[in-house]
């Protein structure tokens, strides 16, 4: 099985920014790397393409490009590892990763538009915030 | 008999040594240029690819990268300084040439690779290159 390759991951600890960034590319590339085999696992290929998945996950990482504490990118970094270890062995199924990853989301208030698509001004800024 | 015949005909077998220019270029691996280029016994074939196709091809992968304007692409371009990218946006080209050439760039040659010309220089010196 895949348990392998995650299993050797020292946790990381860094003692820099710099050192950050470097594993959080390190990661990127590692995660770029499974990209082939996880199109494999799931059956991808009709739905998306590895250029496309490439370019979810770099989204996703520079969402927080903003963050300058080593240490909450350290954490970051463990909860993204173990995302990518639980989708490269298979522990994840095709609808999760095409929900997450493939479908565009778009902001925290569409989770209730599947149910309720409103029209109403009024909901939508009481969804993003509390001052308005 | 074939056994003993053919270290016989290896012991006479003369590879012409070619004479190298070595042109100053602190960017490239130096050694594997020059190991790669006398391949008599290689069993790939003719699969080496031309500099043209190289250039077209890295060329196609940073044009098709969604972020990039394809009308400034050039094979002289620095993809931070001309294309506006950044350093996420540099790693992730880098790593669509890979699978593009169907190779694997270690991390330290990946961190050096931040333009066009690098690109099609690195692609073109590595023996693997698909």
């Amino acid at each position: 099985m895949a348990f392998t390759m995650r299993a050797v991951k020292v946790p990381p600890n860094s003692a820099s920014l710099e050192e950050a960034r470097h594993r959080v590319f390190d990661f990127f590339r590692t995660a770029c790397r499974s990209l082939p085999s996880v199109m494999e696992i799931y059956n991808l290929d009709d739905v998306v393409t590895i250029s496309q998945l490439r370019s979810t996950i770099s989204a996703q990482i520079r969402q927080n490009a903003h963050i300058t504490n080593p240490k909450v990118i350290d954490m970051l970094l463990l909860k993204g590892e173990e995302e990518l270890s639980n989708i490269t062995e298979h522990a994840k199924q095709r609808h999760h990763i095409i929900g997450q990853y493939v479908v565009e989301q778009s902001g925290p208030h569409d989770k209730g538009s599947t149910k309720d698509p409103s029209t109403s001004e009024f909901l939508k800024n009481f969804y993003t915030s509390n001052y308005f | 008999m074939a056994a003993a015949l053919r270290p016989a005909i290896l012991r006479h077998l003369r590879i012409p040594a070619q004479a190298q220019s070595l042109t100053v270029d602190p960017s490239a691996p130096i050694l594997s240029s020059f190991m790669n280029r006398i391949r008599s016994m290689s069993s790939h074939g003719d699969e080496h690819l031309t500099h043209e196709e190289v250039v077209d091809r890295v060329i196609d992968v940073v044009k098709s990268y969604p972020k990039v304007d394809p009308s400034k692409v050039t094979p002289q371009v620095h993809f931070q300084k001309d294309l506006g990218l950044d350093s996420l946006d540099t790693v992730e080209i880098v790593m669509a040439l890979e699978e593009e050439f169907k190779l694997e760039i270690p991390d330290k040659e990946a961190d050096k690779i931040d333009s066009c010309p690098l690109a099609i220089e690195y692609i073109s010196n590595h023996p693997m290159a698909a």
